[in-house]
């Protein structure tokens, strides 16, 4: 069984009395450890898709199993949980918690499935030093460049052992050599981890780092090919 | 879950902290609502605490009788209380001593010293009704009553102002301008009888207070006393003591049987009544007090927590998405206003005690007793401020949805 599988997704928004209809009937599936690209422009419902595998948001239509659960027959406030357990988010803007330290953005998800706080200290510096960071711990955010604060959400990402990475244009706000960076570590948490991960890009380039590739527009999957 | 508690609480704290200067003033409505309530309920207590005590070393087998100063508007032809009411008040089986009292202020003179002393005009009576102890001299007697002598038994105060450390018997004093002789000095009391304190003031007899000082000129009759001060043979009999002596009164203003008394006499625990019911509305009135500040202070939490929710409502997003639940917001942000508000209500409390021991520590004429209870009932009120005016914002953050709030910018 696939570790992500959607049948049929719809998804439509109503904006005043217009109906945007931003997914038209996706089919997807991914297995455990695939290294996923998803690219299209903006408008083609990539966005839409991802807040949905992340259990973001529900789909109109259609279903969505992961892992074995049918997220789209789970309450909206019950998705909260299996976030916390399946999904690791990293974002294009970081989104860290200002005024706490990188350890404490890290013990964040912990927080929130009641690990014991000293269990918590431990497994946060664990994955802060898999992204190479052990030694900015303590720092706030706003004392870390760019690259450190996305390896530090890397790190959040992997504090609950969750299986899926879900990186949203991860590199968008980083210059080149930043984003190698950023590339090599989701490559290593790929291969060395088994993580499986699923990438929203803009750019060619960061595309080839993944071994899937899947092209959205209007709202369709158009294309959906796996490299070498 | 105490963990959790924790995390969430340390959370609150560190947001509270980022924002020093509006997280201040927002809980000053507090901190003032709970340092007002304890200071004034502090002073009230006291003042309180001090009536009791005055009227319990004055003893609980006391009587008053006087005439009412809201008069039943049906009695046309009110009688004041003279001596003829202390006199037939004697003669009740249940009466130890019955004095007559009339109080005035007189300015008494000694050589160049000059100061103001509460003269009480009596009878020998006094020194069986009150538990006063002569340090030297004598008390007056009968005879100098009934002939309008000019002597006078001073308090210790009163004696200490005017003759310093001279020894004041047989020195004579003017009061006003009639010349005194010093008969006798009380011993330090402390806080003697009710609206007199002996330490201060000087005793003399009626008589001569009423022929050649006109004290209690202000009355209608002439003979008029201010009260009578009765001091009963058993405390166990006091309810038949007080009727009988009503009828005595009745008797002698002769009231017809149908019509209700021209007087009304007060024992201790009609004065602790209403020393109570005076500290209830004191009570009352520093509980609205209390209310509105904790109730100003409270919006001002509201307040200060919705515009924290939108400011930090990406923030609300990233903790949905990894992994807070509704649940878990809404305690955040409801800790974090009760945490605001404990805050102000602990300064309030530091406040409070502060003023009341300044209070209690500089001030003679305003008794201050810190109440445990109060303490606790307007921080425990401060709490309750925070989690009632705390709730809708922890509320409208836990309805966001992570997608909703992960776009805010």
């Amino acid at each position: 069984m696939s570790l992500i599988e959607t049948t049929n997704l719809y998804k439509t928004y109503v904006v005043g009395d217009v109906e945007v209809h931003a997914l038209q009937g996706v089919s997807v599936s991914i297995e455990r450890g695939e290294f996923v690209a998803v690219m299209g422009p903006s408008g083609s419902g990539k966005s839409t898709f991802m807040n949905i595998l992340g259990c973001l948001d529900k789909p109109t239509k259609g279903k969505y199993i992961l892992d074995g659960i049918d997220v789209t027959a789970t309450d909206l406030s019950k998705l909260a949980g299996v976030r916390n357990r399946k999904i690791g988010f990293v974002f294009q803007g970081f989104n860290l918690i200002s005024r706490t330290t990188a350890v404490e953005n890290v013990e964040l998800p912990m927080v929130y499935n009641h690990t014991p706080s000293h269990l918590r200290r431990e497994k946060a510096l664990a994955a802060l030093k898999a992204v190479g960071l052990e030694k900015r711990a303590f720092h706030m955010p706003n004392q870390l460049s760019g690259g450190q604060q996305q390896r530090v959400a890397i790190a959040r990402s992997l504090v609950c052992d969750a299986p899926i990475i879900f990186a949203d244009e991860p590199t968008g706000n980083l210059d080149t050599k930043m984003s190698i960076e950023v590339m090599d570590l989701f490559t290593k948490l790929n291969k060395e981890m088994g993580k499986t991960i699923i990438l929203i890009t803009h750019e060619p380039d960061i595309a080839e780092y993944a071994g899937r590739l899947i092209t959205f527009r209007d709202g369709q999957k158009v294309s959906d090919e796996v490299k070498k | 879950m105490m963990d959790t508690l924790f995390s969430v609480f340390r959370i609150s704290v560190k947001a509270i902290f980022a924002n020093k200067m509006r997280s201040a003033l927002t809980s000053l409505g507090i901190v003032i609502g709970v340092a007002a309530v304890i200071t004034m309920l502090a002073v009230g207590s006291g003042t309180q605490q001090e009536m009791t005590e005055r009227f319990s070393r004055f003893g609980t087998n006391v009587l008053f009788l006087r005439q009412p100063w809201d008069l039943d508007e049906s009695i046309s032809s009110p009688k004041e209380v003279t001596m003829d009411d202390v006199r037939a008040i004697r003669r009740l089986s249940g009466v130890e001593a019955a004095a007559p009292y009339i109080s005035s202020g007189f300015t008494v003179q000694y050589g160049y010293t000059s100061t103001s002393v509460d003269v009480l005009a009596t009878d020998t009576d006094i020194f069986k009704t009150y538990d006063w102890e002569l340090d030297s001299g004598r008390e007056f007697t009968e005879k100098e009553v009934s002939d309008y002598a000019q002597v006078a038994v001073l308090g210790a105060t009163a004696a200490q102002t005017i003759f310093n450390d001279v020894d004041a018997v047989g020195k004579t004093v003017i009061f006003e301008d009639i010349p005194f002789q010093v008969i006798g000095v009380m011993k330090k009391n402390g806080q003697g009888g009710f609206g007199f304190d002996m330490d201060e003031g000087a005793l003399i007899p009626y008589t001569t207070g009423k022929v050649k000082m006109n004290a209690g000129w202000s009355k209608s009759d002439r003979r008029a006393l201010d009260r009578v001060i009765i001091r009963v043979k058993d405390f166990n009999q006091i309810e038949e003591t007080k009727e009988a002596i009503a009828n005595a009164v009745r008797n002698t203003h002769k009231i017809h049987p149908l019509k209700p008394d021209d007087f009304q006499i007060d024992d201790f625990a009609s004065f602790v009544e209403e020393a109570k019911s005076a500290g209830k509305t004191m009570g009352i009135l520093l509980g609205v007090i209390g209310a509105v500040s904790l109730l100003v202070g409270g919006i001002g939490v509201m307040n200060i927590m919705l515009v924290s929710v939108t400011e930090r409502t990406r923030e609300i997003g990233i903790r949905m998405a990894i992994g807070a639940t509704s649940a878990d917001i809404r305690l955040q942000f409801l800790v974090e206003a009760v945490t605001l508000s404990c805050i102000g209500g602990l300064i309030g409390v530091a406040l409070g005690i502060a003023a009341t021991l300044i209070v209690a520590a500089n001030s003679t004429t305003i008794p201050a007793t810190l109440n445990i209870t109060a303490i606790f009932v307007s921080f425990g009120f401060s709490a309750a401020t925070g989690i009632f005016f705390g709730y809708y914002p922890a509320y409208k953050a836990s309805k966001l949805t992570p997608i909703d709030a992960l776009r805010y910018e």
